[in-house]
């Protein structure tokens, strides 16, 4: 999977990160590199600092956001 | 308000979505003077049960993008247990005879093996959010406005 090391960051962090739960946190490898108010302004940095190298963008929440679909997809090969 | 009704196919309630890098990954590639890849166009099914939206991984290739999020999934195939998938940074659009909508960067989860079912995406409720959906359960069509 991709942003391995981004993701391990936020798991280390998340307790500090908490206390901005709601907001996006910008991750670039082992670095926190800002909280930015919604999605847009930390992908715009993230390009602006980052250019095409891998970065990270998350919604800080205490419970991970688990997105539902009803319809199957996955493991519909047949 | 631009709308659009089309009639409900076999599959549900599909329309054509055009998918491009978002608007700032095509700010950084215009700095580096390397080309922007068109819009993909591929056939997407309004997903009412989906709170967000999600495109089939093999569909992104000519896109050529890097991954900017995780994203968790449920599905009935994912047996109550939560699956990553990885997340993108995108414009998409679709279009109607009065207007278009266009969101300049929303992220999308890829998906694999969508495309096997005859839909190569699912909108989910953070388009719906835009928009007014109006299903004509008696005609047979539904109605997109935004």
């Amino acid at each position: 999977m991709a942003l391995e090391k981004e993701q391990a960051t936020y798991a280390r962090e998340l307790k500090r990160l908490l206390l901005n739960e709601g907001k996006f946190v910008l991750i670039h490898g082992d670095e926190v590199v800002d909280i930015f108010d919604t999605y847009n302004d930390a992908l715009k940095i993230g390009y602006e600092r980052f250019k095409l190298d891998p970065f990270f963008v998350k919604e800080i929440k205490a419970v991970e956001q688990v997105h539902f679909f009803t319809r199957d997809l996955l493991g519909c090969r047949n | 308000m631009p709308q659009l009704t089309l009639p409900v196919a076999p599959e549900g309630c599909t329309l054509t979505v055009y998918v491009g890098v978002s608007s700032d990954r095509q700010a950084v590639l215009r700095a580096k003077r390397e080309n922007i890849p068109e819009p993909i166009e591929i056939n997407a099914m309004i997903d009412t049960g989906g709170s967000c939206t999600a495109i089939d991984a093999k569909k992104l290739v000519p896109l050529k993008m890097t991954p900017t999020g995780i994203g968790h999934i449920h599905t009935p195939s994912t047996k109550g247990q939560a699956a990553a998938m990885p997340q993108y940074d995108v414009s998409l659009a679709f279009v109607a005879p009065s207007g278009s909508f266009v969101a300049s960067s929303v992220p999308i989860i890829a998906l694999p093996e969508i495309s096997n079912t005859g839909i190569d995406a699912l909108i989910g409720r953070d388009i719906l959010s835009k928009c007014l959906l109006v299903y004509n359960g008696v005609e047979k069509k539904f109605t997109l406005a935004f």
